[in-house]
């Protein structure tokens, strides 16, 4: 069964085409680069997304050396996300699905994350962490959902660190360049508010306290702090996580795994806790069609459910602990 | 002494105190926090927490009785209580009495900040542990944070246990009374409905 999935929720159009034993055949993207010292726009991501569409389908299918013949299902980011975006990547599925008379399956982003990471790590039942720009929640999965164990109370970690970058003129996403700075602090630690609320983390108070900083101290120092103590609370986060679920795996997943200092608490964490650490391979961290088409494969062979076109839905509101897994 | 627990927030021992079984709890340092961050966390925890068992006592709720702190080392010495912890043993009954007892907490204005059921020992009573992340607030949003908390421990570690949530929340109207109660739960749905992606209705 050869899968072809469909992402478009922020700032990546991606298409892929993935096997039944989850072998990626092919993986293209196109990624919406915002100006300096600004953030997505929705609008404008879309229209990228819309030019990029017919260029990045073509190349996955090539890539994968396979026509729309051999396409047995289609799979699609369906949410959440920005909704302009989205619906790009409902259009192209819908129409893909429609003309060529294959099944069409609506997918839940962060469940792609999810399911592709454990596929890639080979992560059991882990507990989850879920870090990126849309996302910041740590899951476990019981009774047939995902359940929620933890999450942020406001912005996402990848809004911490994308809105500090942006209110000091770096270019979106920032994450790869804060961690390149806070590598060059001497490691001089300013203290930033710490708040972790049980499994809860909260990262907007922090957020205004960095930007206020960054007035008086070296950029390099305010970096690593704002690093330091944001990833510790999220490492103490998920060490209380794994104290009360007693999972023996934890999974990292989501754009905000690629930094290494993040994923050297989580393994400190993880060592205390005696449980195995996994991070997803770091190509496959950020968004794209890969998770959409492998988690696709998963829900249609165990569901045989598709959606008729009409009913094609894409929706900007849909939390992950909403959506029943018929699989694990 | 012996080591009992290696939980998340700290080490639990099990020791003496003046010839009586008692517990120390030991905020160890975690590597993965820088020093300065480190320290400053686990000798603030401390503190609000031998302060802050001793003052839910007076609320009417039960907890640990402290021996001895030292903030230096981020030791708290205290009263060994026997039972299993309440995320093992979970019932609606008890579901109500920890409603009853956030209630309590929130009349003295104290917010317990991690109100989840392993933080509750059962054994003829419920003693509630772990103040580490607790602080006074007058304010129903802490509150609400707090209601929040446990609302979410029980709808994920607990899902399969009918019936939790509602009686938490008739344990807490009990003590609080009515109006606060429901605006309390307002309060809850407000931030629930501030969460990612939820639906607003």
């Amino acid at each position: 069964m050869l899968c072809l999935g469909i992402e478009s929720t922020a700032h990546t159009f991606g298409c892929a085409v993935v096997d039944e034993k989850g072998r990626i055949l092919s993986d293209a993207r196109a990624v919406y680069r915002a100006p300096e010292g600004k953030g997505i726009h929705p609008r404008e991501a879309s229209r990228h997304h819309i030019e990029a569409s017919h260029g990045v389908l073509k190349e996955a299918l090539s890539q994968a050396g396979a026509g729309m013949k051999d396409i047995d299902l289609v799979g699609y980011s369906a949410g959440p996300g920005l909704g302009p975006c989205l619906r790009v990547g409902a259009v192209v599925a819908r129409t893909v699905a429609g003309y060529h008379k294959k099944p069409l399956v609506p997918v839940n982003h962060a469940l792609g994350h999810i399911e592709l990471g454990a596929a890639l790590t080979g992560a059991s039942d882990p507990l989850v962490l879920l870090v990126s720009g849309g996302h910041t929640m740590i899951l476990a999965f019981l009774e047939k959902r995902w359940r929620v164990f933890g999450e942020t109370l406001d912005i996402t970690i990848g809004q911490l660190l994308d809105q500090f970058g942006r209110a000091m003129g770096f270019a979106s996403p920032c994450g790869g360049r804060i961690e390149k700075l806070a590598s060059e602090s001497s490691g001089q630690y300013l203290h930033l508010p710490y708040v972790v609320k049980g499994n809860d983390v909260s990262f907007s108070g922090m957020l205004t306290a960095a930007v206020k900083l960054a007035s008086t101290s070296k950029m390099a120092d305010v970096c690593y702090s704002l690093q330091e103590t944001s990833f510790a609370m999220l490492a103490e986060a998920v060490e209380r996580a794994l104290s009360f679920t007693g999972k023996k795996e934890m999974m990292i997943v989501g754009g905000v795994s690629a930094n290494k200092r993040l994923a050297q608490m989580l393994e400190m964490a993880c060592e205390r806790q005696a449980s195995r650490f996994f991070a997803c391979p770091i190509k496959y961290a950020g968004d794209n069609g890969a998770q959409i088409a492998w988690t696709a494969i998963l829900d249609y062979k165990k569901t045989k459910k598709a959606v008729k076109i009409p009913d094609a839905f894409a929706t900007q509101s849909w939390r992950l602990d909403t959506v029943d897994v018929a699989w694990r | 002494m012996q080591l009992l627990k290696q939980g998340a927030e700290a080490d639990i021992y099990v020791t003496e105190w003046h010839g009586k079984k008692a517990v120390s709890k030991v905020r160890s340092p975690k590597a993965y926090r820088h020093e300065a961050l480190d320290s400053a966390v686990r000798r603030q925890r401390t503190v609000h927490e031998a302060h802050l068992m001793s003052a839910a006592k007076a609320a009417g709720v039960s907890t640990p009785f402290v021996h001895f702190v030292d903030p230096d080392n981020a030791e708290i010495l205290m009263e060994f209580v026997q039972g299993k912890q309440a995320k093992d043993a979970l019932d609606v009954k008890m579901c109500m009495q920890i409603g009853r007892y956030a209630a309590l907490l929130h009349g003295a204005n104290i917010i317990h900040g991690d109100l989840t059921t392993s933080n509750f020992i059962v054994n003829n009573r419920l003693v509630l542990l772990d103040f580490g992340l607790s602080y006074y607030s007058e304010r129903m949003e802490d509150m609400a944070v707090d209601v929040r908390l446990i609302k979410e421990v029980f709808t994920s570690a607990h899902v399969g246990l009918r019936g939790a949530f509602p009686a938490f929340v008739r344990g807490y109207g009990s003590v609080a009374g009515k109006k606060k109660t429901s605006q309390i739960l307002a309060n809850v749905k407000e931030i629930e409905q501030r969460g990612r992606y939820a639906r607003v209705e």
